[in-house]
């Protein structure tokens, strides 16, 4: 019982802020084992289309309407999703870069970035399994 | 005309069938249709005075117009090699000139050379503006329209040739050097008549620098005016050549002034932007340097957007001002045939004179994902002989007031 408190307690203590509840996730092959924030923006936000150890990647998006999507985007730039919509706009009509494949849900991230060495997807932790490498938490 | 009607009608109803998909990919990862379009209606004008948005439009004199605004594009993607990959973009909108030249938008060869460098080549969007390169796809933009004072005097959309784009991340942000050269051209429509326009060559510069919420980016570009084709300036051209230098000795140093072929434009640009939760604020300044005075302006705006919601409410400020002052034909003569030449000389170099500035108010409505409605207000003032940007019936000899009304429905599937 005294614990269950304790733990209570400590639970209310923690902003909700940084709850990390959202994975980055790669194939486990993949070298990269950790990536920073910035790197995550800069593949997600189509400045590169590289992982930094130069492989070449495909990245995969939650559905459009999904809070998830909302959320990782949020958390990563602090820009509301249709700003992000607008702005993938300019890259894909400007030929710059190809966005994100959309896929249906979670599942799908996880049946292809397992099955893809140079796939790079997220998901809420929740859903994770151990047949994927999470390279960063939000 | 009755195409691109049916084009428009069948973009909204594609996007709602699209489902989650940005785009349709046709039978496999290689291959990529996407589209974008505009839908508006729009208040501009008066009756001596059109306002356009781009010099290649048809100016709009007054009453309600869907052109002004109104824009369809299909774009295919086409992944030929993990490092080279194929882009054509065609543009549907009301031009001056349609023809196939102007509707073939982009058709590029990218070549992904290192992942750092990459290697263009064909016919790509001239990288002169934050909007340069997507100033027709509404939805990828904060206003109703892009800002007329800054965007307006350049006509030019694309160019053919090669760019090369070197970029890095670094700690603090992203950087990106872009080196291009090429051809371009456009066909516009001035109070003087229409105009083919062809600069040769085109050379220019960016570098841009991105961090999480700030963009600034320089630019620099030269052109050289290789011809302007123009049966009523031709006319005017003429018609100068044979004025005897004793009797109007100015008239022999007029028609370089009006034609500018041979003259070289220099434009230098800076622009910034920041982005962050309510707060969306941008602003870019300018200067193009020239002999010729229809093209020797500077200008600017500053944009402020707050998001409440899905909803941004903006407002900008802008200006556009000629470099030159308008030239004074002198001395007045006394032969009417001179002196009427005198009269359309005078008023064709007024004419081409910009001094105006506008106000707006608008607001930007994200409905759907693929979709958002824009509605925007501007105000804007043009000082006597300074409607350059203008479509003009009469000489602008004293000041006027413009109101433009924007409503559109922007969507990219």
């Amino acid at each position: 019982m005294r614990y269950q408190i304790i733990i209570i307690i400590v639970l209310l203590l923690i902003p909700v802020t940084v709850v990390a509840d959202i994975v980055v996730v790669v194939h486990p092959s993949n070298s990269i084992k950790e990536l920073t924030r910035r790197q995550v923006v800069d593949l997600y936000m189509g400045r590169t289309s590289h992982f930094p150890n130069g492989q070449q990647l495909k990245r995969y998006d939650q559905p459009n309407n999904s809070s998830v999507r909302a959320e990782f985007y949020f958390r990563m730039t602090q820009r509301p999703i249709a700003a992000i919509n607008a702005y993938w706009a300019r890259l894909r009509f400007t030929g710059r870069a190809s966005p994100p494949r959309v896929v249906s849900d979670h599942l799908e991230i996880l049946e292809i970035v397992e099955k893809n060495p140079d796939a790079i997807g997220y998901l809420k932790k929740k859903h994770l399994n151990d047949r994927v490498t999470v390279v960063l938490e939000l | 005309m009755r195409l691109f009607i049916l084009l428009f009608l069948a973009c909204p109803i594609s996007l709602f069938f699209g489902q989650n998909a940005g785009a349709s990919d046709l039978g496999n990862d290689r291959l990529r249709v996407s589209g974008f379009g505009t839908l508006g209606v729009t208040s501009a004008g008066k009756e001596n005075y059109g306002y356009r948005k781009e010099l290649t439009h048809a100016a709009q004199f007054g009453s309600f117009s869907m052109f002004p605004d109104s824009v369809f594009g299909l774009q295919l993607d086409a992944e030929i090699t993990s490092k080279l990959s194929a882009t054509v973009q065609v543009v549907a909108e009301r031009r001056t000139k349609q023809d196939f030249n102007n509707i073939v938008d982009w058709a590029f060869l990218r070549y992904q050379h290192a992942p750092n460098t990459v290697i263009r080549a064909g016919r790509m969007g001239i990288d002169l503006f934050m909007l340069s390169e997507y100033r027709n796809i509404g939805y990828a933009y904060l206003w109703a329209h892009p800002v007329v004072e800054f965007y307006t005097p350049v006509s030019l959309s694309h160019y053919d040739g090669m760019d090369f784009i070197y970029s890095k991340s670094i700690e603090q942000g992203h950087l990106e050097f872009k080196l291009y050269g090429g051809q371009t051209g456009s066909d516009i429509r001035v109070s003087r008549g229409d105009f083919g326009l062809r600069m040769r060559p085109l050379i220019g510069a960016n570098a841009s620098f991105e961090t999480d919420h700030w963009k600034t980016r320089i630019t620099f570009a030269a052109t050289e005016v290789a011809s302007t084709r123009s049966t009523q300036l031709d006319r005017l051209l003429n018609a100068l050549d044979q004025v005897p230098q004793s009797v109007w000795p100015q008239a022999a140093g007029l028609p370089e002034l009006i034609s500018g072929e041979g003259d070289w434009a220099y434009y230098y640009s800076i622009g910034m932007s920041y982005d962050k939760n309510s707060w969306l604020i941008q602003s870019e300044f300018a200067l193009t340097d020239s002999k010729w005075p229809s093209v020797a302006l500077t200008n600017g705006y500053l944009s402020v957007g707050r998001r409440v919601g899905p909803v941004t409410f903006y407002s900008i400020g802008a200006y556009a001002i000629s470099l030159d002052k308008p030239t004074r034909v002198t001395p007045q003569l006394s032969d009417p045939t001179l002196h009427q030449l005198q009269v359309v000389t005078q008023n064709s170099m007024n004419a081409i004179h910009v001094d105006q500035n506008t106000f707006s108010l608008g607001m930007r409505w994200d409905l759907h994902p693929q979709m958002a409605l824009k509605a925007q207000w501007d105000h804007t003032w043009v000082r006597k002989n300074g409607g350059g940007l203008l479509i003009l019936r009469e000489p602008l000899d004293h000041n006027i007031t413009l109101n433009i009304f924007s409503l559109n429905l922007n969507f990219v599937f």
